[in-house]
């Protein structure tokens, strides 16, 4: 007698094999059985003609806050995700003393927008150590959590404001490799850091004035443990990023470690960019080196409104002049009837129709819900009004507050993306889930990955997807038990429609403590989610088990 | 003088960016024939059109790059 037997389905196991009919039988958290099998179980899913394969890994989020109130991390389970990776960008929530908590708020709340209300009351903050909040945070985890600690924090508390303002001293080096080593203990999956990020006064994150000794050093105890190191490089500029990728190579060659860096992004402002730096990384590769590139599967949306000026408009002088003018001005230019016709004129002949038709109206607080999901231009049609007079109105009509999406503004050429996503040294992943959330929706990659990249455009197999989403991130972050459907290994199985997979369509939901907005995505296609055994979600319901763990590592050295 | 001094903007273009906003994309083009991009993200971007004396992007055509350094901070 199984506990629970998936019966019927058409496996793909995760390795990259190619598929085959069998049922799955579950025990004790643990896939038994892979084969026909003719015992009962307590529960049995019909898989008839859907696919069986092991639960996705996301190993960038920033789920840390979210977890603790919301063990699901929704809704990037029901998407089929079973195993998350939080702590990326330097940020953890520790180790951390109670007295700069709300230093390290400030700091969650610019890089991921985690609304304040977030760490006010929504859980009870009872730890300093890493080991205390693994503990918390293990109460009612619905996911798997691989969680890293961050450099930040762990300058933060061997330096106190000293971590931003100076270089740490060979003692308070060595103290930060012993509250690593502390960390990994704990289960840390590895060290985040960043070379980019900023806090809410806008200086830069305590890991930014780290020396490159100091990244050695801590490299160095990843190294006596075998976990990873995960960076943030200069993005925003290929030279740096390509130097980043050498020093990542050569703390990867000198400590044997494995190195991964997020994101990299194609866009066609700078077409180069990507093909540089994959070049740099096949180099290092081919050396032996461990340095994977994340790469997201969803392309770039942008958004915007009046409220808050945006380059956006920075193609168009009048347009451009209006949004920098204080709110009130602002206000009374978009009202002039002369300054509007200038406006309207200065996006086209068509009136902003080719420009601006296709932007969409986006949900939020203040924003017109009956107008939520609509475009630009089909409102201007119905309104017999031109898609640039439209804008204007609508936004005086909300006292600016309605925001829109512009979308497919960067990494949206497939003809790049596919075969970048199939690279056998790009680790599919900076979903940045959990984070970003008052601007977009971090969740559903893997339904576009499996819906676009696999069915429409045929860039990669889906048994090459799911292998890339699945073993190969398990063998990357060192997670022993998981990533492929064989017998032994951790019960984590999504069951789904190949012919439907998919993100649902963006939009906003209240659902953050003292209602707090973000924006989300529903999943498409996908039946059920099976977390150490126990069925998670089933057929657009989340069910109340709570069978997640903090991740079994492999074995150190 | 420095390769960076010498620097000019040789174009700009608006781009979606990592973090739901949009950036600007500069090409510089060096003293010594080499050309490269940078990305500016929102308040770095506004800063140097405004340091530059321009009111949209591809009038940043041909202003020395030296421009970003310009220290005064950028209400946005």
């Amino acid at each position: 007698m199984f506990d629970l037997i998936i019966r019927g389905g058409t496996v793909i196991d995760g390795t990259g094999k190619k598929r085959f009919r069998a049922d799955v039988g579950i025990s004790g958290g643990r896939i038994a059985e892979v084969g026909t099998i003719t015992a009962d179980a307590k529960q049995v899913i019909d898989a008839s003609g859907r696919i069986v394969a092991p639960g996705f890994i996301d190993p960038h989020t920033h789920f840390d806050v979210q977890l603790l109130w919301d063990g699901q991390a929704r809704p990037s389970l029901e998407h089929g995700i079973t195993t998350v990776v939080p702590g990326n960008c330097s940020l953890s929530l520790a180790p951390l003393k109670a007295a700069d908590r709300s230093r390290l708020v400030g700091m969650f709340q610019q890089i991921e927008e985690m609304p304040p209300a977030a760490f006010a009351g929504a859980f009870e903050w009872t730890w300093e150590s890493f080991a205390g909040y693994r503990d918390a945070l293990a109460k009612s985890l619905a996911v798997n959590v691989a969680p890293l600690v961050g450099h930040s924090v762990i300058r933060l508390w061997v330096m106190g404001d000293a971590a931003q303002q100076r270089a740490a001293t060979a003692d308070e080096i060595a103290a930060m490799q012993n509250l690593l080593r502390e960390c990994l203990d704990a289960g840390a999956v590895g060290l985040s850091t960043s070379f980019v990020d900023v806090d809410e006064h806008l200086h830069p994150v305590p890991s930014r004035y780290a020396t490159n000794e100091e990244l050695d050093a801590l490299s160095a105890v990843l190294g006596e443990y075998g976990r990873l190191l995960q960076v943030v490089p200069e993005f925003y500029a290929t030279d740096i990023t390509l130097a980043r990728v050498d020093q990542l190579a050569e703390l990867s060659l000198k400590y044997d470690i494995t190195t991964t860096f997020s994101p990299l992004f194609d866009s066609r402002a700078t077409p180069d960019n990507v093909p540089r730096v994959m070049a740099r990384v096949e180099e290092q590769f081919a050396r032996g080196a461990r340095v994977w590139p994340q790469v997201q599967t969803r392309p770039i949306d942008i958004s915007f409104s009046f409220e808050h000026p945006s380059l956006f408009f920075a193609r168009f002088p009048t347009w451009y002049r209006v949004m920098r003018l204080p709110r009130a001005e602002r206000i009374d230019a978009l009202r002039n009837p002369a300054t509007a016709e200038k406006l309207i004129n200065e996006t086209g002949a068509d009136g902003g129709k080719a420009f601006l038709g296709g932007l969409t109206v986006r949900g939020g607080e203040g924003a017109p819900k009956e107008l939520e999901g609509r475009t630009l231009g089909d409102i201007a049609n119905e309104r017999g009004a031109s898609a640039a007079r439209t804008l204007i109105d609508l936004s005086l009509e909300h006292d600016l507050k309605v925001p829109f999406l512009a979308a497919n503004l960067g990494h949206e050429a497939s003809d790049r993306i596919g075969p970048l996503l199939a690279h056998p040294n790009v680790h599919i992943g900076a979903s940045d889930g959990g984070a970003h959330i008052q601007s977009f929706s971090t969740y559903g990659d893997t339904g576009y990955l499996l819906g676009h990249y696999v069915r429409d455009t045929h860039h990669l197999t889906l048994e090459a997807a799911i292998k890339k989403i699945t073993s190969d991130t398990a063998a990357i972050w060192n997670l022993a038990d998981r990533g492929t459907i064989a017998a032994g290994m951790a019960a984590d199985v999504v069951v789904f429609d190949a012919e439907r997979i998919d993100r649902g369509r963006e939009h906003v939901v209240f659902d953050m403590p003292g209602d707090g907005m973000r924006y989300v995505r529903d999943s498409v296609g996908v039946d059920a989610v099976v977390v150490n055994g126990k069925l998670a979600h089933r057929q657009g319901e989340y069910t109340a088990e709570r069978a997640g763990e903090i991740c079994r590592l492999g074995s150190t050295r | 003088m420095t390769s960076s001094e010498s620097a000019y903007i040789e174009a700009a273009e608006i781009s979606g960016g990592h973090d739901g906003q949009a950036e600007l994309v500069v090409t510089l083009r060096f003293a010594d024939g080499g050309r490269t991009r940078v990305v500016l993200n929102t308040e770095a971007g506004m800063r140097l059109m405004r340091n530059c004396g321009v009111d949209h992007a591809a009038a940043l055509a041909g202003h020395p790059w030296q421009k970003i350094l310009e220290e005064e901070p950028c209400s946005i």
